[in-house]
């Protein structure tokens, strides 16, 4: 499989060199790993962590399951039918206005694009979730990967002691459609997947079993495995083999989830809420490594009471967006790191009986802010009452492409599937490159 | 011929691409004041064979009128901008315009004697003012600006009593204070909870609250209306929900859940005899239902045309408008002696 990206996941040097710098860190700490799992911390080293910070691109998005209403976020119609009660806030960026439920946000625009011309079509839960975990339409043939396990497999570390993508999905509405799809990829990119609780279940070693036995049963396993993997060559066994060595780290990083490992002032001012909690636990994991976390926030589906249900949920994101960018920047890791808003779709412009509004895929919204992104700027425009995209329409596939290239991912490589190249997002997918840095 | 809830009949229909929040009728007549969310304030006179609205005149509000009360010698509007702005009545124009809120303002409210006005608003204080100058008398600060979820909580409902010397207000999670109006003292308290739905696991949000009280005309009781516990709050698709209080004895009289007519009610009102009362809302369609108020039993229950956001009686009981989502509704309360029942008139 090819790897040509544009930073340095693509420079052949710079991986040598970083793989290089890696491995000679695991090596240094294998003793230390062998006697307390609990230390692989990577923020523990602090030469590693500076490495990390000046080198690894990552990815958080916030995914408002259910489907936000762009006019009520990103793209607010003032004085029109469609267009409620909101009115809109002029940002710290000239010209550019967004709902005054996101107040916060308004304040750091300067580090944000919105793009307001998204027509993905597909107005269903399942389907838009798929599209815009996918970047495109599901192949009857062949089983796609999701950005988060493209990203993991592009920016990840073969080595890597935490994992490389995890989502976390709290709520029970929704939660089938943001199971995790590493597809052809594989279990090794397939996401730690949290539910009921903000740290993983089941990660630390039973206190039943003894280090030694539990070397012994990984031993046992993969003797078996290879036995198994013995004259068959499949991408989906070594895939799942290759899962399997890293458990041994992915259980030393239990107290990345942990926030009560930060002082209390951080804690506090990511706020009360579950939402403001697992953007912190993503901040933590993205400053451990972690190349993509996806933090879910449902549910937005607000087909009665649309303009309550926004100003509950509005404050949520615009406070737990705003302190993590400001969290992230302070910390050096926001040009590094990418923070999406994204949805299965948007919101209708019409209001119902029920005050509230309905699923439309037809002209909505998403926002990027940090890494490889020009802050300030807008792609696109919707009409006067936001029916449809007026200028600069894309669909999912452009977005993709985007938000690829951002991260200096070469968006037009492909993976070879037997005889099939399969392109990390459909051919003829067009980059924004007006929101890029 | 006095009015009879089982005879009600829908006499007429005005359609508009506007949602209507708020209405006062004048003394007298079947002309309306309303607030649209349009940001604007009309005047319609539904006795017209076509009736036609009439925008008042100049800068007005920046978002949705969510209140109408008709004071001394004004008009009071107010709205989600947070300004309440006074209006000369005949000439539909602006004569003063008050800051009053930080947040949403969602209702107006003027005492029997007219001389008070009271605004609601999501900064989750009333305000009371005195309707002829403007001034502002007093400030009622109970209610928690957070819901016990950490999310903004919003103040609906308000009312006062038929003598003019209570107020009550309600919020999104069922708390209601009583208040003298003249000291701004809190008199008392009640609780009713089962108007708040949080759903701590599908969706991770709330829906619901207190949208409507109200005094029976012996002041004695308090009604209050909204909506019961829902098990999808991303629609309105819970049971309508009125409580009917002894409110000096803190007791709950009736708790009526109609799951045929969902949806928020919207506005309660007794009628003078204080033998029944009308409980009106909606969801994406609308109700208007009668109970009796001793037994709380329905007298009758029908479909509104529209999801109704506020009504008002004529004097005598026997005629109904409601305004709510793109429509203006007239019904009677009596045998129509004249007639067949008028067709709908279009916009």
């Amino acid at each position: 499989m090819p790897k040509n990206n544009q930073n340095f996941c693509g420079s052949p040097e710079h991986g040598v060199s970083r793989r290089g710098f890696l491995g000679a860190a695991t090596a240094a700490s294998a003793a230390t790993f062998a006697a307390d799992m609990t230390v692989l911390d990577a923020l523990k080293n602090p030469v590693l962590a500076g490495e990390l910070k000046k080198q690894q691109k990552h990815v958080i998005v916030l995914w408002l399951a259910g489907g936000a209403s762009q006019l009520e976020t990103w793209d607010p119609k003032p004085g029109r039918p469609t267009g409620g009660p909101f009115r809109p806030i002029q940002t710290s960026v000239s010209g550019i206005e967004i709902s005054e439920l996101l107040p916060k946000m308004a304040a750091r625009m300067g580090d944000t694009a919105i793009i307001r011309s998204l027509n993905t079509r597909i107005g269903d839960h399942g389907g838009g979730s798929r599209l815009m975990s996918l970047g495109r339409r599901p192949d009857p043939v062949v089983n796609l990967p999701e950005m988060g396990a493209v990203v993991a497999r592009e920016l990840g570390r073969a080595d890597s002691q935490v994992p490389d993508f995890v989502t976390f999905y709290s709520s029970t509405e929704g939660r089938g459609n943001a199971v995790g799809m590493p597809g052809f990829l594989g279990a090794r990119y397939a996401p730690m997947f949290l539910t009921e609780n903000s740290v993983p279940n089941n990660l630390r070693a039973q206190k039943t079993i003894t280090e030694v036995d539990h070397q012994d049963r990984a031993a046992l396993r993969q003797l078996l495995a290879q036995r198994f993997s013995r004259g068959r060559n499949s991408g989906i066994v070594a895939s799942h083999n290759s899962a399997y060595q890293r458990v041994r780290g992915l259980m030393a990083s239990e107290k990345l989830f942990d926030v009560a490992q930060e002082p209390a002032a951080v804690r506090a001012t990511y706020g009360p809420t579950q939402f403001g909690e697992q953007c912190l636990i993503a901040r933590r994991l993205i400053e451990a490594g972690v190349p993509f976390v996806k933090v879910g926030r449902a549910w937005w589906d607000s087909h009665g009471q649309n303009f309550e249900t926004h100003q509950e949920l509005c404050a949520d994101l615009d406070h737990s967006m705003a302190t993590l960018l400001d969290d992230l920047k302070q910390r050096g890791l926001l040009e590094n790191t990418l923070v999406l808003t994204m949805a299965e779709f948007g919101r209708t412009p019409n209001i119902n009986g029920s005050l509230g509004r309905d699923h439309f895929a037809n002209a909505w919204s998403v926002s990027l802010s940090g890494c490889g992104i020009k802050g300030g700027s807008v792609y696109g425009k919707t009409d006067e009452n936001g029916n449809t995209v007026a200028d600069g329409q894309i669909d999912a596939p452009d977005l993709f492409a985007t938000i690829y290239k951002a991260l200096g991912i070469d968006h037009e490589k492909h993976y070879q599937i037997g005889a099939r190249p399969i392109p990390l997002v459909d051919f003829g997918a067009k980059v924004v490159k007006e929101v890029l840095a | 011929m006095t009015s009879d809830p089982s005879k009600l009949k829908k006499t007429k229909e005005w359609s508009t691409s506007n949602i209507l929040f708020s209405m006062e009728r004048v003394a007298g007549t079947s002309r309306l004041f309303f607030g649209s969310s349009d940001f604007k304030m009309y005047e319609i006179d539904m006795a017209a064979e076509k009736p036609e609205p009439v925008a008042f005149n100049g800068e007005g509000h920046q978002s949705y009128v969510t209140g109408v009360g008709l004071a001394a010698d004004s008009i009071v509007s107010g709205s989600y901008d947070g300004r309440l702005i006074w209006w000369n009545a005949e000439k539909k124009e602006q004569t003063r315009a008050v800051d009053a809120h930080a947040k949403w303002i969602r209702g107006v409210f003027v005492a029997p004697d007219k001389q008070t006005v009271v605004s609601i608003a999501d900064d989750m204080v009333a305000k009371v003012w005195d309707a002829q100058s403007g001034e502002l008398k007093h400030t009622l600060v109970d209610h928690k600006p957070m819901t016990p979820h950490h999310y903004p909580s919003m103040l609906y409902g308000a009312t006062f009593s038929p003598d003019g010397k209570l107020l009550a207000t309600a919020d999104k999670v069922g708390h209601i204070v009583i208040w003298e109006t003249d000291s701004g003292k809190k008199v008392t308290e009640l609780e009713a909870p089962g108007m708040y739905t949080w759903d701590p696991k599908q969706r991770r949000h709330s829906i619901g609250g207190i949208r409507s009280v109200a005094f029976s005309p012996d002041g004695k009781l308090l009604a209050a209306g909204g909506i019961g516990k829902i098990g999808n709050i991303d629609h309105l698709g819970g049971p309508s929900r009125v409580e009917v209080f002894d409110w000096k004895a803190g007791k709950r009289l009736h708790t009526l859940e109609d799951n045929k007519l969902k949806g928020l009610v919207e506005q309660i009102c007794f009628h003078e005899s204080g033998k029944w009362f009308l409980a009106a809302g909606g969801d994406h369609g609308g109700f208007v239902s009668f109970y009796e108020t001793a037994s709380g039993k329905a007298i009758k229950q029908e479909k509104a045309p529209m999801h109704v956001h506020e009504f008002a009686f004529d004097e005598s009981y026997e005629t109904l408008y409601t305004v709510g989502h793109g429509k203006i509704a007239v019904w009677e309360l009596r045998e129509k002696e004249d007639g067949p029942v008028e067709a709908p008139v279009p916009a």
